[in-house]
């Protein structure tokens, strides 16, 4: 038992068996099943397997349509309809207007915070750098270093401008314990917190957004 | 190449589709005595001996009350075949339990045949019949819909919930068995 090589014309033998074809069509297959023998045989397969199970139950259409649910009108309808769908939207509407609110809000909070820490802190973080003028008086600082790098010695120079008045902590602030540090450091450190209260204020308020230093003198007037 | 089925004539579905939800119950009547006798074969194909017009029934029952989400991208009666194909597996699926965990398509198969060697008078269709009933459950379904509702393979995936090429294996697996059970 073989099958037939052209496998258009099989592929439409069930259509045809079914007389779903188009006349054209029709007329191919038809043409092509008087030639060939398996396509024939297919053929008398699909025409045996309609037959035998071609017998219908009979349904009783009167009794199905009487338990069909009857058509709702368009403005009653729960779902589908004109209202719900409108609803819908105005409910999309109205938590996009609120999440925009939300994040309005959230957002102006955000940066009015930042404002106000920002001339405090903005200078905490930077490292000191040493001015050929200053004799460099090497000071314990540990802020900002990574861990395990906080008795790394670093150099407070002057830096040629006022200092802001700042609290000193934010700018010498180290994250080591005091155990950590030696006597000398410490003292160096206090003497630096100390110069720092005594230098002049700048007279303007505006922020400056140059990182300002710490000026710390040692032996000289 | 191939011409609309006639009694599925697609825009006559759906005219008939818009003039029940406008409130004409004729439309109604139309659509159920078009599509009946198919999804009786159909059921009686997948097995159901008892209640066919029930199940036909609870299928029209359900399509037409869900019938706003009937998108139209396949035919009424493809989109009818899937419905009553879900409610038959429903349907054993609560059988099997209420039997305890019995092997029910094996049940199925052998008095289904009993039941339909009674109808069939003739010894041609009788063997055919049993050829069918050897398939499996699926290859059973992509076959019968092929053959006896000229169905395409695109269809046929939409009802079994499968695909376009699985489909079209399936048939021709089904085709071969068959044959082999026929002429071998």
């Amino acid at each position: 038992m073989f099958d037939c090589a052209n496998v258009e014309m099989r592929e439409l033998l069930a259509d045809l068996a079914a007389g779903t074809l188009d006349d054209a069509t029709r007329v191919r297959v038809e043409r092509h099943v008087a030639s060939c023998a398996e396509c024939a045989s297919e053929l008398e397969t699909l025409r045996l397997v309609r037959s035998a199970y071609a017998a219908t139950p009979t349904v009783d259409v009167r009794r199905i349509v009487a338990a069909l649910p009857k058509p709702v009108p368009f403005p009653q309808r729960a779902h589908g309809g004109g209202y719900p769908v409108k609803r819908w939207i105005d409910w999309r509407v109205a938590a996009a207007l609120t999440m925009i609110a939300v994040g309005g809000l959230s957002l102006a909070v955000a940066h009015r915070r930042s404002m106000e820490v920002l001339p405090r802190d903005s200078t905490a973080a930077v490292p000191s750098v040493d001015t050929p003028r200053a004799t460099p008086a090497k000071v314990a600082v540990a802020g900002g270093a990574p861990s395990g790098s906080h008795d790394t010695t670093r150099h407070v120079g002057q830096s040629g401008r006022p200092p802001e008045k700042s609290p000193p902590k934010a700018q010498l602030a180290f994250a080591g314990g005091m155990d950590d540090m030696d006597d000398a450091s410490i003292k160096a450190l206090l003497g630096a917190l100390e110069e720092m209260d005594r230098a002049p204020v700048a007279p303007s308020e505006e922020p400056d957004p140059t990182p300002v230093l710490p000026v710390i003198k040692t032996g000289q007037p | 190449m191939a011409k609309d089925h006639e009694p599925t004539d697609d825009s006559t579905d759906l005219a008939l589709i818009a003039r029940w939800k406008a409130g004409d119950e004729r439309a109604a009547t139309s659509l159920v005595a078009r599509h009946a006798p198919a999804l009786a074969r159909f059921a009686v194909s997948l097995g159901q001996r008892a209640d066919v017009d029930e199940v036909v029934q609870d299928t029209f029952v359900r399509a037409f009350g869900s019938m706003d989400s009937f998108r139209a991208d396949s035919s009424l009666r493809t989109w009818l075949f899937t419905i009553e194909r879900r409610l038959i597996l429903d349907r054993r699926r609560s059988e099997r339990r209420r039997r305890d965990d019995t092997s029910v398509d094996d049940v199925d198969a052998a008095t289904e045949f009993d039941a339909l060697d009674e109808i069939v008078a003739e010894e041609a269709e009788s063997r055919v019949r049993r050829a069918v009933d050897q398939l499996s459950r699926l290859q059973k379904e992509v076959f019968l819909l092929r053959v006896n509702e000229g169905l395409s393979y695109k269809e046929i995936a939409e009802v079994v919930g499968s695909t376009e090429g699985a489909a079209r294996v399936h048939y021709h697996n089904a085709m071969r068995a068959v044959k082999e059970s026929l002429y071998v």
